[in-house]
């Protein structure tokens, strides 16, 4: 039976790998080669979807290896933690291969759509295999394919000159993240002798510290951690909506899942790690949500809330961390399910809310802010599942992002009243406030985006046009828009993958679950209950209003009497005066040509906010790389029997290093 | 002999009815101190009946949106008001960590109104959203630190655990000191919460220094009644959630229950002296206030740190 089990994932790999290169054969035949990308990918995931669900919820264990090239071993190994991760690659990887039919069906771009398929059903593939990877050799391959897929998705519209140094500025990011990884890796087998994932026997306390640290940063610049992030909010707007939603919902929690394996993996010091991911998880999370209320950009501003979420769960998975260290049961294991909770949630509604992005643009031709409004009207079902997206991530009752953030918040307020140690205390205080803020900026953040982008006014003749989408583009954003719901309401049953995956991270003895149902339950029938008292009150409404006279009427304009649609509140001054608050984070850099002489040219005004962590490490860090490197271009001249004498020179080198040794 | 659960439900009703009357005595007082005779202690019954029988003015630029705003405000105030012990009973609903949901719901709530505002396509209601949305967000900061003193001192998270019961917390208890510094942090929270002077003035007539009104000029009739329904819900929420902290313990149920209502009473009272002594504050100063009240919290909780509860 677990033979067969091995085969069934080998068949959806074969069918997603399948998805990808027949496109490339279909060249001639649009309308087949559409058709054949969508159709193998999305079958491969639904196989791979449910086989990894069931085995998710029997927690089983499987492994293959086989040795390559004679010494490298090549083993794969799916456990409760690789499952949990698995599931939201292919339901996402579905929810996006499906979309993708639609949304790229411009009859001109053949060959890059063929292209396209390719590649994403190599990045579903990739990240498919990093998860369950037990060496560190298929780790890195499989890492490594990721970061080139997605880079080369990312070049999809590579004819605008922002897109392709997007790319590039994604590629170069990876990569130097790939080499932390590589040297947390070495360090790590350099101590053990192996090049097993599964915990090494004996390590002495400094260099467990130090591997993780290394792939903190490694895996922290793919996850998108505060001062490591500057690739998204330029990689997500550059990429076709549905690659933005594969990327930012699942590949950047590849991240968070790096940095879990190398956790359970080398054990460090958790009385260090957990502050650590605490105070990073609310740094990220605070000045992320901060960055994203001053974009305009709708896909830019989705990028800065994935920065966001990563907090989310890096503080959930922090306050886990911090309960293990002070052996509070309780207090982990409600940390570490609220922030593993929430990598599903946050891969849900980012791609939701990505994918109505991507709607905007389809219907309207541009996402930025400022130049839509009153979609609501023209798009009505992608205005909906937007708004449900919305609710979702600003972690409102009754949607599935308060879940996660409840338990967390649940875990805060238990440590707070345990009688921990003052340090621990003072984090777990900086945890449940940092939460708050959070919320809070992000009901800012996502009344804004709702109100400028789907209501008011339309305030370009293209948003007044705009039309809805093909149903290819709806019904995976239904789907799971439904899924959210389901979560928020009944979170007792979706919760369980994340105790499960929790418990393997806690060690020890299965964990009781019985608080966390008890609490779910409490949640739905009070999340439930808050809507039947919505409901019936949206009743009453209604008899109310029927024997009542409505009336029609332009908006009351406080007594003026030609107000147009330009005069709405913008996403600009809509977030001011809150990015004026938090100042030294955030800058808003301004261009104003005023009114000077009798006859004047047209006025203009742009502001824009400036990411200080990002002008901090172009002006500090990036500058002084470029001067040193700049210094050692001279080893650069394109001679190429030079680059032949360096390779003999460096071979003797190493030659006479080991005679001498 | 009544039920604790049907005590629960018939307090919450009270609660209910009370809450226009007590709306109506910020009014009496403000008039008073104005030397005027004021409008009747039932006005805000008055209103609401008005406005129940009227018809409603729609923008042509509003989808559902703007009607569900209102109506989602109502629900959270009353499920939220539903989660309050009143006068130290057990209230209706209850279950540890209902704090998280109650305030969430509330911004739930705030969510919907500000969409509903910006629904109408005009800018001062948009300004109105901003600025509502900007100083929530300074608020939840600072009743989550309350909240985190009040899981600190009790050991528990559900707000039936902070103010009903034996363990309840309250001014004159061992730890009642540090509750000096909550109560006004409280306070303050409640007066930007429910757009009252120093924050924001009911009573002015210029939309361009407006919160909570100019996010509601588009709504008529019944829509308006429900909004006003939910406001006067959400002020007793906060109103009553001080008077649990003030009210003494050691008493039989009815004492506690007048008690309660009488100290109920000095709040509307003082929000309506404060209102007619005070001056509303610069914009631009408002942060600052609600940030006193997060400063309060946050010395709470550093004394608190001297406590072993």
């Amino acid at each position: 039976m677990a033979c067969d089990r091995k085969m069934i994932y080998l068949s959806s790999f074969l069918l997603i790998g399948t998805g990808g290169i027949i496109p490339l054969f279909l060249m001639h035949r649009f309308s087949l080669m559409r058709l054949a990308g969508p159709a193998g990918i999305g079958s491969g995931c639904i196989v791979g979807f449910v086989c990894s669900l069931t085995d998710l919820l029997a927690a089983t264990t499987r492994t293959v290896s086989w040795a390559w090239l004679g010494w490298l071993p090549l083993s794969f190994r799916i456990d409760v933690l690789s499952s949990f991760f698995l599931v939201p690659i292919f339901l996402i990887g579905l929810a996006a291969a499906v979309y993708s039919y639609h949304y790229l069906d411009d009859r001109a771009r053949t060959l890059r759509t063929a292209v396209h398929s390719f590649f994403l059903s190599l990045l579903i593939l990739s990240m498919a295999l990093v998860v369950i990877a037990d060496s560190m050799i298929s780790f890195v391959l499989a890492w490594e394919v990721m970061s080139v897929a997605s880079a080369a998705l990312i070049l999809y519209n590579y004819g605008e000159k922002a897109n392709r140094r997007a790319a590039y500025r994604y590629f170069i990011f990876s990569q130097g993240g790939g080499l932390f990884v590589l040297a947390a890796f070495g360090l790590l087998f350099s101590a053990s002798g192996s090049f097993s994932l599964a915990a090494p026997a004996a390590l002495p306390q400094d260099a467990r510290l130090a591997i993780f640290l290394l792939g903190l940063i490694g895996f922290g610049s793919k996850a998108g951690i505060m001062p490591l992030h500057f690739w998204l909010p330029y990689a997500h707007p550059a990429a076709p909506s549905h690659v933005s939603a594969l990327m930012s919902g699942v590949m950047i929690k590849i991240g968070i899942y790096g940095i879990l394996r190398l956790y359970q993996c080398v054990a460090p010091d958790a009385h260090i790690v957990g502050p650590l991911l605490i105070i990073l998880g609310a740094f990220s999370g605070t000045v992320g949500v901060l960055y994203a209320l001053g974009q305009h950009d709708l896909k830019r501003l989705l990028a800065y809330h994935s920065v966001e979420n990563i907090g989310i769960i890096l503080v959930g998975i922090g306050v886990g961390i911090l309960g293990i260290s002070a052996q509070r049961p309780f207090i982990a294991l409600f940390g570490l399910t609220g922030g593993l909770l929430h990598v599903w949630n946050h891969a849900l509604f980012k791609s939701l809310l990505f994918m109505g992005a991507g709607n905007v643009l389809h219907g309207v031709g541009t996402v930025n802010m400022n130049r839509l409004g009153g979609l609501m009207k023209n798009m009505p079902k992608t205005g909906i599942l937007f708004l449900v997206g919305s609710l979702a991530i600003c972690g409102l009752p009754p949607l599935n992002g308060f879940i996660s953030e409840f338990f967390i918040f649940v875990a805060g307020l238990n440590g707070t009243g345990a009688g921990l140690e003052p340090m621990p205390f003072l984090f777990i205080v900086l945890a449940v406030l940092s939460l708050a803020v959070i919320g809070g900026l992000a009901v800012a953040c996502f009344t804004k985006v709702v109100g400028v982008v789907f209501l008011g006014a339309p305030r370009t003749e293209a948003a007044l046009h705009a039309h809805e989408c093909r149903w290819t583009m709806i019904v995976p954003m239904i789907c799971i828009g439904a899924v959210c719901l389901a979560i928020g309401l009944f979170p007792g049953i979706f919760s369980m993958p994340a105790v499960m995956a929790a418990g393997g991270i806690m060690g020890g003895d299965a964990p009781d679950i019985t608080a966390i149902l008890d609490l779910s339950r409490s949640i739905s029938l009070a999340g439930g209950g808050f809507l039947l008292f919505l409901g019936l009150l949206i009743y009453l409404r209604r008899l109310l209003y029927r024997s009542r006279q409505v009336a029609h009427a332009p908006t009351w304009g406080c007594g003026f009497t030609a107000p147009t649609a330009r005069m709405q509140y913008t996403s600009s001054s809509y977030a001011r005066s809150i990015l004026q608050f938090y100042r030294p984070f955030t800058r808003i850099r301004e261009e104003y040509r005023e009114i000077e002489s009798v006859l004047p040219p047209p006025a203009a005004y742009r502001s824009h906010l400036v990411d200080r962590m990002e002008d901090w490490g172009d002006r500090y860090i990036g500058r002084n790389i470029e001067r040193f490197c700049s210094r050692l271009r001279f080893i650069q001249h394109g001679f190429i029997q030079f680059y032949i004498a360096y390779i003999v020179v460096a071979l003797i080198v190493l030659l006479l290093y080991q005679l001498v040794r | 002999m009544m039920t604790p659960f049907l005590g629960a439900i018939f307090l919450f009703f009270a609660s209910l009815f009370l809450a226009p009357f007590l709306m109506g005595v910020i009014l009496k007082v403000k008039a008073f101190f104005g030397g005027k005779k004021g409008p009747s202690l039932l006005i805000k019954y008055h209103t609401l009946a008005k406005l129940l029988r009227k018809g409603s003015v729609y923008s042509r630029s509003t989808t559902f949106i703007f009607g569900l705003g209102p109506l989602v405000s109502l629900a959270a105030s009353l499920t939220g008001l539903a989660f309050l012990p009143i006068a130290g009973q057990n209230p209706v609903f209850s279950f540890p960590g209902d704090v998280v949901f109650v305030w969430y719901l509330f911004g739930l709530a705030r969510f919907f109104v500000a969409a509903a505002a910006l629904d109408t396509a005009s800018p001062f209601e948009g300004m109105g959203a901003a600025r509502e949305v900007f100083f929530g967000l300074l608020t939840e900061a600072a009743i989550f630190l309350v909240f985190l003193q009040f899981a600190f001192l009790s050991g528990q998270y559900s707000l039936a655990s902070f103010l009903a019961g034996e363990g309840a917390i309250n001014i004159f208890s061992r730890e009642g000191f540090l509750l000096v510094l909550i109560v006004p942090a409280i306070f303050f929270v409640m007066l930007t919460e429910n757009a009252r002077v120093p924050v924001d003035d009911p009573a002015t007539h210029l939309e361009l220094t407006m919160i909570h009104e100019v996010m509601i000029l588009d709504h008529s009739g019944p829509d308006l009644a429900i909004m006003e329904a939910a406001v006067f819900a959400r002020m007793f929420f906060y109103a009553a959630f001080i008077a649990d902290l003030l009210l003494p313990g050691g008493f039989g149920p009815g004492m506690r229950i007048l008690l309660f209502f009488l100290l109920l009473l000095l709040i509307y009272l003082a929000i309506g002296v404060l209102e007619s002594i005070t001056a509303r504050l610069k914009m631009d100063q408002v942060p600052k206030f609600i940030l006193t009240s997060f400063a309060l919290a946050f010395f709470a909780i550093i004394l608190s740190l001297e406590v072993t509860p």
